[in-house]
């Protein structure tokens, strides 16, 4: 199932705005056993390390890692966000 | 001559906030005409900018950002007499609501993507990191300037400073220099055991990306500068009083 990130705001920067994000996800998103969850960026005009991290985090602790996905996006600010979380350690449990 | 005498004018506004023409006119020992004349030039050229009117009106060097305000609110001992409504954000909310309005610099829209990130990690790490420490005024200062082409944005705090956040975690980093870079090069979290610590390298990353970009950070005695407009940067931070707090600015050309 799709996650519209525009219905997020334009602009989604910060932690607490990724916590507070990821919680509404949580509580909306109901993919039936092993459907992949895609974040949809289109629409979307600046996306931060943070928020981003904090919503794939959350995302992947309740479904798993390899069920959220990324869509792929032109969106420089994506780009380089995943760019800089793909190279951090994996969250400790 | 009168080459000379526009390059006596630009060193004259370069090392003053913004100069009237009456103060040229005194300083040079000039006509007034002849002053007018070279300040037309000077505008025609876009070295100079002219703001406000009449006798209030103010010459600037076309380019350079005005900082004595936040410099002076950045520096202050104790708590600072200036704190303008519209550039300071007490609370975060406050800071993201100021952020869409990188969209009217001039940035193209992927340039707006990155820019808005970027700053975005700047000013909320003021908060991630000062809650509860705030020397005497919460919040972060965010002032941004469009000057000749120039984009220059500002992000100061009167917080404890990158140092003292991230000694609490690798009590190895003893200076402010050190603990700037680790800042922005390494991944090292001042809010372990929280998984955090990658929002400067974003910004370092985003800034290097491009030779049209630089910034600059200070904190404490600690000055680091990154990307190929950093060095002037610098060369503004040099210029702000050492104080426990941090200040990050960016130049990001419009051309």
């Amino acid at each position: 199932m799709k996650i519209l990130l525009k219905k997020y705001g334009q602009i989604l920067t910060s932690r607490p705005a990724g916590h507070e994000a990821a919680l509404a996800m949580k509580t909306t998103v109901k993919p039936a056993n092993d459907e992949a969850i895609e974040l949809d960026f289109e629409g979307v005009l600046s996306v931060g390390p943070s928020w981003l991290d904090e919503v794939l985090s959350s995302l992947r602790t309740e479904y798993g890692t390899d069920r959220v996905i990324c869509l792929p996006t032109r969106n420089p600010s994506v780009i380089e966000s995943l760019r800089v979380i793909d190279t951090q350690p994996p969250h400790s449990k | 001559m009168k080459t000379g005498t526009r390059a006596k004018i630009l060193e004259i506004i370069n090392k003053r906030s913004g100069v009237r023409p009456s103060e040229l006119i005194q300083t040079l020992e000039l006509t007034p005409q002849a002053v007018h004349r070279h300040l037309r030039t000077l505008l025609e050229e876009g070295r100079l900018e002219r703001r406000g009117a009449g006798p209030k009106v103010l010459y600037f060097v076309a380019g350079k950002p005005q900082l004595e305000r936040v410099q002076a609110w950045f520096g202050a001992k104790s708590k600072p007499a200036e704190n303008p409504p519209e550039l300071i954000c007490e609370t975060r909310d406050a800071f993201a609501g100021r952020l869409p309005r990188l969209t009217s610099t001039g940035l193209g829209k992927d340039e707006q993507s990155l820019a808005i990130a970027a700053v975005g990690e700047i000013g909320n790490n003021s908060f991630d990191h000062n809650l509860g420490h705030w020397k005497d005024t919460p919040g972060c200062w965010y002032q941004t300037q469009t000057t000749g082409g120039r984009l220059w944005i500002c992000v100061a705090d009167r917080g404890q400073g990158i140092l003292k956040s991230l000694a609490r975690v690798d009590p190895g980093i003893t200076d402010d220099h050190t603990a700037l870079v680790t800042a922005f090069e390494k991944i090292l979290s001042g809010r372990a055991p929280e998984r955090r610590g990658n929002g400067l390298k974003y910004v370092r990353n985003i800034i290097t990306g491009k030779d049209r970009r630089g910034l600059a950070c200070r904190s404490g005695n600690g000055l680091v500068d990154y990307g190929k407009l950093g060095v002037e940067c610098r060369e503004e931070l040099a210029r702000f009083p050492e104080s426990a707090g941090t200040v990050t600015l960016i130049l990001w050309s419009l051309k």
